[in-house]
């Protein structure tokens, strides 16, 4: 009876200290995988061929973040310049020495929920994880 | 009454070990990051290709500019303001620092090896190039683990001229 007791008052904690660990893992496993492909943009985008980040790119990305079990419809991304040109026009690349700028976004989906059972705060809906970027284009005309 | 104490040591040391798992993977991560940042860094400074010398056919970086791009891309990179504090959403809480900052230039002949016995760092460079050395503290959630300090080092060459 008195096991039972101990069990049911600590229920909660013995379900954080199992569960936990395993959300904890996923976050931070995507956390890296949004930085690998930001990386990855940057890499292509800001290299001597593009010197920009279009439509066409993010769309590619989205695709190769859906294998990962990501949502694409979900995912957000930010480009920008740091002298204000628009940075996803292959019409008009940006020129050497303009920065190329790149946030991705992605919601927590509810994966810290379970600090709850702890009496944590959890970040609400609008809470993004996020990588970001910002590299310095090679694109000579 | 032992069965309780027991269970409660388990969780302790069973949430430690995780503690310390989590805490060594964020480390790995934050390493990688500011990897990156220090090799944008040096590539945004190899790129300040200086102009009058260019003009006369002689590939050289203008080490202010280069400086100057190097500390502006670090900054962005890594969420800092002007003096390398970290801002709201850095990934750091202690001002990194740049320890080494190098040009390479067209007094060298190329290929060049440059060799840093301080911080052990070697690497050969084609073209004129940028080498950095960055402090970096990876800023503990919990003790369980030691204090993390990386010299992180990164060079980049002009990508052509």
């Amino acid at each position: 009876m008195k096991q039972l007791l101990v069990f049911v008052l600590f229920a909660p904690l013995f379900c954080w200290l199992a569960f936990s660990p395993v959300y904890k893992h996923v976050l931070l496993i995507r956390q890296a995988l949004l930085q690998q492909e930001a990386d990855y943009l940057l890499e292509i985008g800001a290299s001597g061929a593009y010197g920009y980040i279009d439509r066409v790119m993010v769309a590619e990305s989205r695709l190769r973040l859906a294998r990962y079990g990501f949502r694409p419809e979900l995912l957000e991304y930010d480009v920008g310049s740091t002298n204000g040109m628009p940075a996803d026009q292959p019409s008009e690349p940006l020129p050497r020495g303009v920065g190329l700028r790149l946030e991705i976004r992605y919601p927590y989906e509810r994966l810290l929920d379970i600090d709850r059972l702890i009496g944590l705060d959890v970040p609400g809906p609008e809470g993004r994880i996020a990588a970001s970027g910002m590299k310095m284009s090679e694109y000579v005309p | 009454m032992h069965k309780l104490l027991f269970g409660v040591l388990m969780a302790v040391v069973w949430w430690m070990l995780h503690a310390l798992q989590w805490e060594e993977e964020r480390a790995m991560g934050l390493l990688y990051e500011v990897k990156r940042a220090v090799n944008r860094a040096a590539h945004a400074a190899a790129q300040q290709a200086d102009r009058d010398k260019l003009e006369i056919g002689i590939p050289s970086i203008d080490p202010g500019l280069a400086r100057a791009a190097a500390h502006l891309y670090l900054q962005a990179n890594l969420r800092l303001d002007r003096d390398f504090r970290p801002l709201p959403g850095s990934p750091l809480r202690q001002p990194p620092a740049v320890l080494v900052f190098e040009v390479i230039n067209e007094e060298h002949e190329f290929p060049y090896t440059y060799y840093n016995p301080e911080y052990n760092y070697r690497v050969t460079l084609k073209r004129p190039g940028v080498v950095m050395v960055v402090r970096a503290e990876y800023p503990r959630v919990f003790n369980v683990m030691d204090p993390v300090v990386w010299h992180i080092k990164g060079a980049a060459e002009q990508v052509h001229v």
